[in-house]
Formats: structure tokens, sequence, C-alpha cells
């Protein structure tokens, strides 16, 4: 009867297991972290140092080495993978960060397709499609081609954001996404945004500074984290 | 002074030694190893992404068409100048029956390629450092190669392959245009009396087999040599750097790849 009945895939997307970082003198301390996110699943992290942020999802991404421990993303060990299949896997993953990342040689619209291009065998008109339908629901008028210096901070934001959720990413590793200034639609375009990911089954990670950026989404069930010099520890409560 | 105190001397000394040996050859060993690189990355279908292509045919529009007027007025005055000159000269002296080959010696074997070099290396070279230098410094290849997008791949190798293809084609416009202006410059002052057709028959028919090879090898190399040290030397910048270290450092480097790929050719096709 249950033949032919597909089973729900609970393997963590992203897992650390007691996954040691190699320390360089500041940063993540090398202690053991453990962490495991399903298909679905917000993860929040505190971390009110920037540095230790973007390497503890720079730990998750396999960039930074890991001394001892194991770091698995969709079932795949990033230590066992050579480096074509690790940069085909961070393919991936959406990622917000806090150096956005924009190369100033090419337009906007060249940097927000950048990493699909790359990635993927989608065509260009695909591509644009989707890249203008998130850009409208990010509160922009369209795909911005001008270069990235010449936008807005928050026109940045947005677009940053239409990066990040451009090709139904399987993991969103989210460095400090949202700010309590941004403006009330585009804090709500996120969050739905956030919300159709995770239903289409993407796991996220959410590290930021503060509790009450995300206060208004969390639920109790969720796993909530402190990252800080003793580590990742888990916090009970919101 | 005690023993003790001769050997942490001693150590001292080896140690200041090994750290001055073994950064010499530093640079030198990192472009073998990402000339090897470029060179596996761009025989492998898989690697030419839109990403790549992307950034490949920007590079080379960029490269020609800001290198050509440059390429142009500099064949413009080495044809006048240069050209002219040996041919007066080489009359004056009863050797005409030696132009073509002393300008396909001296000019198109040695002295384009460098030229074609040293213009790429001025006009485009130099932006391709500070572009790689303030992309590395500013950590925005930290954050490509978080997304998954290798930066070697997207941007080295592209460049490195627009420059190898640009300096060819800039060294065959420079070597056309010199070699016309020079017959133009002599058949106006009436040194030459033969028809153009005639002038560049006699330099190719002065060419030795070997620079069929030579000539277009130094100025693929060249180009090669150049766009690669200026993205490695981009590549390889501390947080220290800026663009009054980095672009001198980079010139004295793309000038040293240029001269030593000129005379490495040279010698393993003998015309030394």
């Amino acid at each position: 009867m249950s033949q032919g009945v597909s089973q729900p895939d609970y393997t963590p997307v992203l897992e650390l297991r007691e996954a040691v970082p190699i320390f360089d003198e500041e940063g993540l301390s090398p202690l053991k972290y453990t962490l495991a996110v399903e298909p679905g699943d917000c993860v929040f992290i505190e971390s009110r140092d920037d540095l230790q942020t973007a390497q503890f999802t720079n730990l998750c991404a396999g960039i930074l080495p890991i001394g001892s421990g194991k770091v698995r993303c969709m079932g795949l060990e990033w230590q066992a993978l050579d480096e074509r299949r690790a940069h085909a896997l961070r393919g991936r993953i959406g990622r917000i960060s806090e150096d956005s990342g924009w190369i100033d040689l090419y337009g906007m619209h060249l940097n927000i397709l950048w990493p699909r291009l790359h990635h993927s065998r989608s065509s260009y008109a695909k591509l644009v499609e989707e890249a203008v339908a998130l850009a409208l629901r990010f509160g922009l008028p369209g795909l911005p081609t001008q270069l990235p210096e010449r936008l807005s901070a928050l026109d940045r934001k947005r677009a940053e954001y239409v990066r990040a959720f451009m090709g139904r990413p399987s993991l969103l590793l989210l460095e400090n996404p949202l700010s309590l200034a941004a403006p009330k639609e585009l804090y709500n375009a996120f969050l739905s945004e956030l919300t159709a990911a995770r239903e289409r089954g993407c796991a996220v990670v959410w590290i930021g500074a503060e509790r009450s950026a995300w206060s208004g989404y969390a639920q109790p069930n969720m796993q909530k984290f402190r990252l800080g010099d003793n580590g990742l520890i888990e916090v009970r409560g919101v | 002074m005690n023993l003790p105190e001769r050997f942490t001397l001693i150590h001292r000394g080896l140690a200041v030694l090994g750290r001055f040996t073994r950064a010499q050859p530093r640079f030198f060993l990192l472009m073998v190893g990402g000339g090897w690189g470029v060179f596996c990355e761009a025989v492998r279908p898989s690697s030419w992404r839109r990403t790549v292509r992307i950034e490949f045919w920007r590079s080379l529009r960029q490269l020609i068409g800001g290198g050509f007027v440059s390429t142009v007025v500099v064949a413009f005055i080495t044809g006048l100048g240069l050209v002219s000159q040996a041919v007066y000269w080489l009359g004056f002296a009863g050797l005409a029956q030696k132009t073509g080959g002393i300008l396909s010696s001296v000019l198109l074997r040695e002295i384009a390629p460098v030229l074609v070099g040293v213009i790429l290396l001025g006009r485009s070279g130099m932006l391709m450092l500070a572009d790689m230098g303030n992309l590395t410094t500013q950590g925005r290849l930290n954050t490509l190669n978080g997304m998954g997008i290798d930066p070697f791949l997207v941007f080295v190798v592209p460049r490195s392959i627009a420059m190898t293809l640009s300096a060819f084609t800039l060294g065959i416009l420079f070597s056309v245009i010199a070699l016309t202006m020079g017959y133009v410059a002599c058949w106006v002052e009436g040194i030459v009396t033969v028809s153009v057709w005639s002038f560049i028959f006699e330099v190719i028919n002065s060419m030795q087999p070997g620079d069929y090879i030579g000539i277009p090898l130094k100025f693929f190399m060249s180009g090669f040599a150049v766009g690669l040290c200026c993205c490695l030397s981009g590549l390889d910048v501390t947080a220290e750097d800026n663009l009054t270290t980095m672009l001198p450092r980079g010139f004295s480097r793309g000038m040293m790849s240029i001269l030593a790929i000129n005379v490495l050719v040279d010698i393993i096709l003998g015309s030394v």
C-alpha cells in the first residue's frame, strides 16, 4: 500500500556536528558547534559580533576550515567535496551578508542575476522574468540597471533580497537581513517571501544582532541560539 | 658573546636569508601556477559559463577598443621615425637589400611585441590591477566565493585570455601600420621607388620560418603574461596596500614579464 508514496525528506539541509573551526587569532572561538536545520526550519541566532557572524555563516557554507567534526549541507560533507562541487553546492544557498559584495563593474541587474547566470542553465529571459517579479514584490519598480553605487542603501537592500531569493535556494544564510528602520512594507514583503521559501522546503539560518528584528516572526517551537565567545548556546523562549 | 647567543644570532641571520630567498621567486611561482590554472580552466568547456563569457567579452571590448587608438598612434610614430630612418640609412650605407631583413628582425620581432605589451600594460593592465585590488581589499571576492562563484574562474581566466587575444590583434595592427607608415614616409621623400606591395613582400620574404611562430607567440605570450600578472598582482594585495603601492609593483612586474617573455622566446627559437 505504501509503495509509490513518497516519504518526506527529513535529512537536515544544514548540519554542524561538533564542528571545531580553526582559530585565527580572532573571530569564532575554537569550540564544538552543533546545529541541525531541517527543510522548512528557521533557526535564529543572536550574535553581536560582526566578525563572528560572518565567520559562522562561512562555516555553514563550507568556507571556513574546520579542525574536527563535520559540516554537512544537503547531506554532503563540505570537506569531502572537491572545489568545483563545493562551489556548485554553494550555488544552492541564498545569502545576505554584511558586505553585499556588489561588483561595481556591472549594473545592478547583472549583479542580481550573476549567481543564477553562473550556476544555472535557465534562459536569460526566464531569469530576468523571475528577478523582475521578485523586485516588484520587494518594492523596486523593476530590475535596476544602474551601477550599485548609484542606488540608495534601501534599494540596494531590496536588490540583495532579490538576489538571495532567486533560483529557489535550498538554504538561506541571512546575516542581519532586517533593520528595524526598514519600511514596514519591505519588512512584510521579506517575511512573506521567507515564509513562502520555507513552505517550499528551504531551511533558514537567520543571524542578527537584534532579537527584536525577528521577534514578530519567531514561533515558540523554532530553535534559537546565541553566538559568542562561549560558542553556540541554545536559548529557550523568544 | 657566549655560545647560545651566537646560535641565536646565526639562527636569526639564516631566518632573514631564508625569508628573502623565499620571497624572491614567490610571485614567479604564483605566475607559473596561475598560468597553468588558466590553461586548465580555459580548455574545459564547462568553465565557459555565462558569467565567464560576459566578463570575457567585456574585457575584450575594453582591451581592444581602449588600446586601439594608442596602438595606431604609436605605430604611426614608429613607422615615421624608425622605419623611414632605417630605410634611409640602409640605403645611404648601400645596404638597401637588407632593409626587409632588418625591419622584420628589429621591428616585427623585437619592438612590436614590447611596445604592444607596454601599451596594454599601461592602458588596460593597470586598470585591471586596480579593479582586482579593490575587489580584493573590499572583500567582494570573498562574498563571490560565498555564493559559489570562483573569482579565479570569473575574473582571472577571461581577462587573461582576452588580454592574450587583444595583444595578438593589436600587435598585427601595429606591425601593418608601422610598416605602411614607414613606406609612405620614404615614398614621400623619394627614398623608395618600389610599390607598397613590393616593400611588404620584401619584409615578409626576409622573415625566417621561425619568425612565423616566434612573432605571434611573442604577441600571445606577452599579452597572457601581462593579463595574468595584473590579475594576480590584484589578488595578491594585502589590507595595507593601496593604489600607490599596488600600481608601481604591478607595473614593474608587468614590464619584467614582457621583457622576460621576449628574451625567452628568442632563446627558445634561437633568434639570439
